[in-house]
């Protein structure tokens, strides 16, 4: 009995292989049965996203299953010997669960700590669960590793501040205005970072966004996506009374808003604030401005530092969440363990209970001599010694299978039984 | 005699809810504030037990003493925070609130275990009215001021563009801000009750509604500071940082002004 986890993962393997295994592989629907149908592998758990592919599974015989998944995934992928070698990473037994646990809690994401691969993970189990590959190994395992990905989330800052740039900027717009129903957006420039931001804020809740470029074709397309509305380019400073969150994005030479534009517009705002962001290069907004009273101006640089800072942190609080998953590794441990005597007990009592049925079989001529309850008298007693004889071996084998070193006891009990 | 010992109790949890908040602001934690927002409840609770068994034991109000008073204005600086709770995000804010809170109610402790007896020109329900509603307005003001430090803080450090954590940290400053205005407008209100049910009860004591003692001129320029303010906010329309900058200003020239005529002149209102 064995776990064993193959796979691979956006630093293991350039793009081109990740896309060609999980083209191959397609769902999981057809893969899972298949992946039963190899030599030895009892469970199995397929999980494909956009930075990896992770096969976990139960096997029974290591050497001849690796072998069986390795191929499979060969066959799959289309890939090379040499390159599945170079690719692939396989892990056994605790090492695979801290894999899994790790890739749960998204310490091994490509973005540490973002929140979409545990709900990956938990279609990945569904999946599996319904086409009914997984049994007592990975369906405990993953639901250890929910937990686990729960405690890190709760417990440690991991996924706490933003780590890009239109995060960032969501974030702050929130310290200022606590939250985004009725405020109103304008973007000036309808470029890539600031379609970004607007979605973000969108999600968040904003009521309004007026959108103005200087090509008003594009602003009004973006104004469809979004439900917002276009603008001429030369009125953007009418809409300046009015809106909260002013996201400049223009490929201007100049400033394209200057401190009395935005002072200007203050008698009118009466004395709302306004978040202005500057993620133009070379900036859009003329910095004085941000030295206005409820103005509050920040540019690339000043978000970038934000998500520097960020980052930091979230490194510092993957150390915690190292920590705990150690903790939790040492939890299924013991568990793990048991399962590798589970044969063993079973083997054990099956051998001693085919002796007392074989044993009753031969009595039978002169048990039948005897009166019903004298009968049922001598099957209670042959059952009561044999469980009496197995009572000190099962509690030893569970109780020595807490440690990693069973090997030798379970051994010398089959060896002694003849199982 | 159980009032006291509820006194003492309550004072000590404001205090441990104080500790707790300030360790949630050193380590950075919302989540510790948490637990100290429950503690100012528990410390609320207890405070409002030793209130209501001074109450029934002495049959009147006691907030006409001066302990009292002061273990009022607590009260409901503690009181008028929680219920901001409910309404806005704003935790932390407790880290200001909490130590404003534990040192009136040292003050408070001074003249600990004194007869809730007033003297006779005290006595009345107009009095009643006239402490409750004016010491409720002021606690309000006092919170108020709480909040407007915290906006200039928070307003700052976005400014500056200040490390982070520190700004996830502290509230929005639109919480801050409507807590400002509401606990001024709310304040504003009672207090101006408070100085007509006074001036009342003057009436009949003194004959005339006003002496021009110094205590009355104090109240006379706390109205209509914050009546001021108020107005800025309401026509003129200010928001945010001159609002809370000056909510501040005005708190704290009163505070010294209170001091001053305390040390200077004694008056009618000395119990105050």
């Amino acid at each position: 009995m064995q776990l064993v986890l193959i796979g691979m993962n956006h630093k293991s393997a350039p793009v081109d292989i990740r896309e060609r295994l999980q083209l191959s592989c397609g769902e999981a629907e057809s893969l899972l049965p298949e992946l039963l149908r190899q030599g030895g592998i009892r469970e199995a758990l397929y999980l494909s996203t956009c930075n990896r592919v992770e096969v976990v599974a139960r096997v029974t015989d290591s050497a001849e299953s690796i072998a069986a998944l390795k191929s499979f995934i060969f066959r799959q992928g289309n890939l090379g010997v040499e390159e599945l070698d170079r690719c692939l990473y396989l892990y056994r037994d605790l090492e695979a669960v801290r894999h899994l646990f790790r890739v749960t809690a998204s310490l091994d994401s490509m973005i540490m700590g973002e929140p979409q691969i545990l709900g990956q993970m938990k279609d990945a189990y569904r999946a599996a669960v319904e086409r009914r590959t997984t049994g007592i190994l990975l369906n405990r395992l993953s639901h250890h590793a929910f937990r686990v990905a729960k405690r890190v989330r709760t417990e440690t800052g991991i996924a706490g501040n933003a780590v890009s740039v239109s995060y960032a900027a969501v974030e702050l717009a929130k310290k200022i205005f606590g939250d985004f129903k009725k405020r109103s957006v304008l973007l000036i420039g309808a470029g890539e970072m600031s379609e970004l931001a607007a979605r973000h804020l969108i999600r968040q809740g904003v009521a309004t966004i007026y959108i103005a470029n200087r090509t008003f074709s594009r602003a009004e397309d973006m104004a469809a996506q979004f439900q917002g509305t276009a603008v001429a380019f030369e009125k953007f400073p009418e809409l300046l009374p009015e809106v909260d969150i002013v996201i400049a994005s223009t490929g201007a030479p100049g400033y394209i808003m200057d401190a009395p534009m935005v002072k200007a517009a203050f008698g009118r705002r009466r004395n709302r604030p306004l978040f202005l962001i500057d993620i133009a290069v070379p900036r859009d907004i003329d910095p004085a401005a941000g030295e206005i009273d409820n103005v509050y101006l920040y540019n690339i640089d000043h978000l970038q530092d934000v998500v520097d800072t960020n980052k930091e942190t979230r490194r510092n609080e993957a150390l915690k969440a190292e920590e705990i998953i150690a903790e939790e590794i040492a939890a299924f441990e013991s568990w793990f363990n048991t399962l590798a005597v589970v044969p063993t007990i079973v083997a054990l009592r099956d051998k001693m209970e085919g002796i007392r049925s074989g044993e009753l079989e031969r009595a039978a001529s002169w048990l039948r001599g005897l009166s019903e309850e004298d009968r049922s008298r001598v099957e209670i007693l042959a059952a009561s010694i044999i469980n009496k004889v197995l009572h000190d071996p099962m509690t030893g084998l569970k109780e020595e299978s807490k440690d990693k070193d069973a090997l030798p006891f379970v051994a010398a009990i089959r060896r002694l039984f003849n199982l | 005699m159980i009032g006291i010992v509820l006194f003492k109790t309550a004072l000590a949890v404001y205090l441990a809810s104080a500790v707790v908040y300030g360790i949630s602001l050193w380590g950075r934690k919302v989540q510790t504030a948490r637990i100290a927002t429950w503690l100012m409840l528990a410390a609320l609770v207890i405070h409002t037990l030793s209130f209501a068994s001074r109450w029934l034991i002495a049959g009147v109000s006691p907030v006409v003493g001066i302990h009292d008073a002061l273990s009022f204005f607590a009260w409901v600086m503690a009181t008028a925070y929680l219920a901001m709770q409910l309404r806005t995000k704003t935790r932390v804010l407790g880290v200001f609130v909490s130590p404003v809170i534990f040192l009136i109610m040292v003050v408070a402790s001074v003249k600990l275990g004194g007869d809730v007896a007033a003297s006779a020109a005290l006595q009345g329900s107009l009095v009643m009215f006239h402490v409750t509603f004016s010491v409720t307005g002021e606690a309000l003001f006092a919170v108020a001021s709480c909040a407007g430090l915290m906006y200039l803080a928070q307003d700052n450090m976005l400014k500056k563009k200040k490390e982070g954590s520190l700004i996830r940290l502290f509230p929005s400053l639109r919480d801050l801000d409507r807590i400002n205005h509401l606990c001024l407008a709310w304040g504003f209100t009672l207090l101006t009750f408070g100085i007509l049910a006074g001036s009342g009860w003057a009436r009949i004591v003194w004959g005339s509604h006003w002496q021009w003692d110094t205590k009355q001129i104090w109240t006379l320029l706390a109205w209509g500071s914050y009546g001021f303010l108020l107005y800025q906010r309401l026509v003129i329309g200010w928001q945010g940082r001159k609002a809370a900058l000056w909510s501040l200003v005005v708190f704290g020239a009163l505070i010294i002004l209170l001091i001053l005529e305390k040390v200077l002149f004694p008056s009618v209102h000395k119990f105050v």
